[in-house]
């Protein structure tokens, strides 16, 4: 059997037994949701685009604990470093401002040599606002919308629909602010509730939103995979 | 799988080290847009460094049919820099007396160009170009989560999606050759494609029409009437690069042979043995070389006694029908 083969195997059972942890995960997330909520501030006229702005210091602040993500392909090794992250949600108006702030050591703002990689962050929704969603990157049929803050300047947004997926989808009405703290990032990811179909997660009209999270420290080489991560779905409560 | 594999041959005993090559392909492919520092084909003086420096000891490829993930993403000083000179402010507008590099050049392509091995006047040294191996199992496809290389089914060329490429570079530490580059500019990887458009219209690639030593040979795998396969299948003379690897090259390389006189001896006579140490030519091309070298050793003692010589035709490849099928 050729090499290839073998590793798209191991992959392919591998993403079995994580979606069993998944199934286990989801149930748990059900059952107890209180346990792991983001609360969302409504605060109507307020700009919480910037990390620094005044709203932020009311918005209720959660510690999210983060975990090596599932390794979805052979290639991804190692251990990420980002161990947690403090998750902070705004709504004003027709938007939706999540702060997400978290330890850094250096700033790797640019790619200069060809071993280099930026810091980044990532906030992820199921499109279809199931917590049934697989939060590993989705899967053929339930797709996620992944917003991606990277630490260049350049704010993605992404629709996954499983491992090595992930695919721009052209919406200019993404936004991402950072600025650097003592201790390392803080970053505001926004947008309207309401988007089109195809432009991302809707999250218009809910009364909770499943949400996940993910870190990714250029220093040590974290990119793709190789990230800190919720692996269970959290919720966000309007 | 592909339905049919492209393949080179390249001859190590015609070649004679002028990088017009590589100046093809630069011209070509990476003379611009944040690939100035790529040699997508390179001709290195083996034994040496190569390019980029030290790739034999950086890492990937698969052991025991397993992609090794220890692989190294070589810096942009193993590349080496992309000088300029400041040639129109001395040439053409009279300032300054001196052409100069921009920077001080630490490390090139072919930085150790000619310096070979040993002491003269037994030193040694051949050229041996490089280009993406266009593997049957190409490591660099088995890294990227995002099936983001992938082989063209019609001629098995591994050429690397712009679209679906996020720059992580798994490939760059998977290919144990070295030949899968990061460009900064545009923040993707990138590499040899074959020159796939010429080859559609039955073109040879840059790099190989444009040899001066005309030491290139191209076609099919599968092509039984053509040099490939006569020269790899049938005379068993051209050998993969490191087959330890287990990426299933498919550039293969006639081994240099009496590409330097023998060694002298003590009392200043020329000895019978090869300048070359065996071992070095094996330590590249695998246990088969000294078959290959026996092989060829003979039938150039045919040709040499004026005996036909179906091999050293082939060798030879009068015509660019002769070295090219496709």
């Amino acid at each position: 059997m050729k090499p290839i083969n073998l590793i798209k195997q191991a992959g392919a059972l591998a993403i079995v037994t994580a979606a069993a942890t998944i199934g286990l995960a989801a149930t748990a997330v059900q059952a107890a949701p209180a346990s792991k909520t983001i609360r969302v501030l409504s605060a109507a006229g307020v700009d919480a685009a910037s990390p620094e702005a005044a709203i932020w210091k009311k918005a209720p602040a959660t510690q999210v604990a983060l975990q090596a993500a599932f390794p979805g392909h052979g290639s991804i090794v190692g251990t990420p470093v980002t161990e947690r992250l403090t998750a902070q949600a705004v709504r004003a108006g027709d938007r939706l401002f999540v702060k997400l702030a978290w330890n850094d050591r250096n700033a790797n703002t640019t790619i200069k040599d060809t071993g280099q990689f930026v810091d980044g962050a990532a906030v992820q929704f199921p499109i279809n606002g199931k917590a049934a969603t697989t939060p590993f990157m989705g899967d053929n049929v339930n797709a996620v919308n992944v917003w991606h803050w990277r630490a260049d300047g350049h704010t993605e947004n992404l629709v996954a629909k499983g491992f090595g997926t992930s695919t721009r989808v052209p919406f200019e009405g993404l936004k991402g602010a950072a600025v650097r703290t003592d201790s390392g990032w803080a970053v505001v990811l926004t947008r309207s509730l309401k988007v089109k179909p195809d432009e991302g997660a809707s999250l218009s009209g809910k009364g909770t939103m499943p949400v996940a999270f993910a870190a990714w420290d250029g220093d040590n080489q974290e990119r793709d995979g190789l990230k800190a991560v919720t692996l269970e779905w959290w919720q966000l409560r309007f | 799988m592909s339905q049919r594999q492209l393949a080179y041959v390249f001859d190590l005993n015609k070649c004679i080290g002028c990088h017009t090559c590589t100046m093809a392909c630069k011209q070509l492919w990476t003379n611009r847009d944040g690939r100035e520092y790529m040699y997508w084909n390179n001709v290195e003086s083996r034994p040496g460094k190569g390019y980029p420096k030290n790739w034999e000891q950086k890492g990937g490829g698969f052991k025991g049919g397993v992609l090794q993930t220890d692989g190294k993403i070589p810096p942009k000083e193993d590349y080496g820099g992309t000088w300029e000179y400041n040639l129109e402010e001395v040439l053409l507008q009279g300032k300054g007396n001196q052409v100069v590099p921009h920077e001080k050049p630490t490390w090139g392509v072919n930085w150790d160009e000619d310096e070979g091995k040993g002491e003269f006047p037994n030193n040694h040294y051949f050229y041996m170009p490089r280009i993406c191996n266009h593997c049957s199992n190409p490591a660099c496809l088995a890294a990227c989560p995002r099936k983001a290389i992938y082989k063209r089914p019609e001629d098995g060329l591994v050429v690397l999606d712009q679209e679906r490429c996020k720059g992580y570079r798994y490939c760059v530490k998977a290919c144990p050759y070295g030949k899968v580059y990061f460009n900064l500019q545009t923040q993707k990887s990138e590499k040899c494609i074959g020159c796939y458009p010429r080859v559609e219209k039955g073109v040879p690639p840059a790099c190989v029409a444009q040899c001066v030593g005309k030491i290139r040979f191209v076609g099919y795998r599968d092509d039984k009437d053509g040099p490939i396969y006569k020269l790899v299948e049938q005379w068993k003379v051209a050998l993969p690069l490191h087959a330890e690897y287990g990426t299933e090259p498919n550039v293969f390389y006639v081994p240099p042979m009496n590409v330097t006189p023998p060694p002298f001896e003590e009392d200043g006579r020329l000895g019978d043995k090869p300048r070359i140490p065996l071992a070095d030519i094996e330590a590249l091309f695998g246990p088969g070389t000294k078959q290959a070298l026996e092989t060829l050793g003979r039938e150039m003692q045919k040709r040499r006694e004026a005996k036909p010589s179906e091999l050293t035709e082939i060798l030879i490849g009068y015509t660019n029908k002769d070295r090219y099928r496709l």
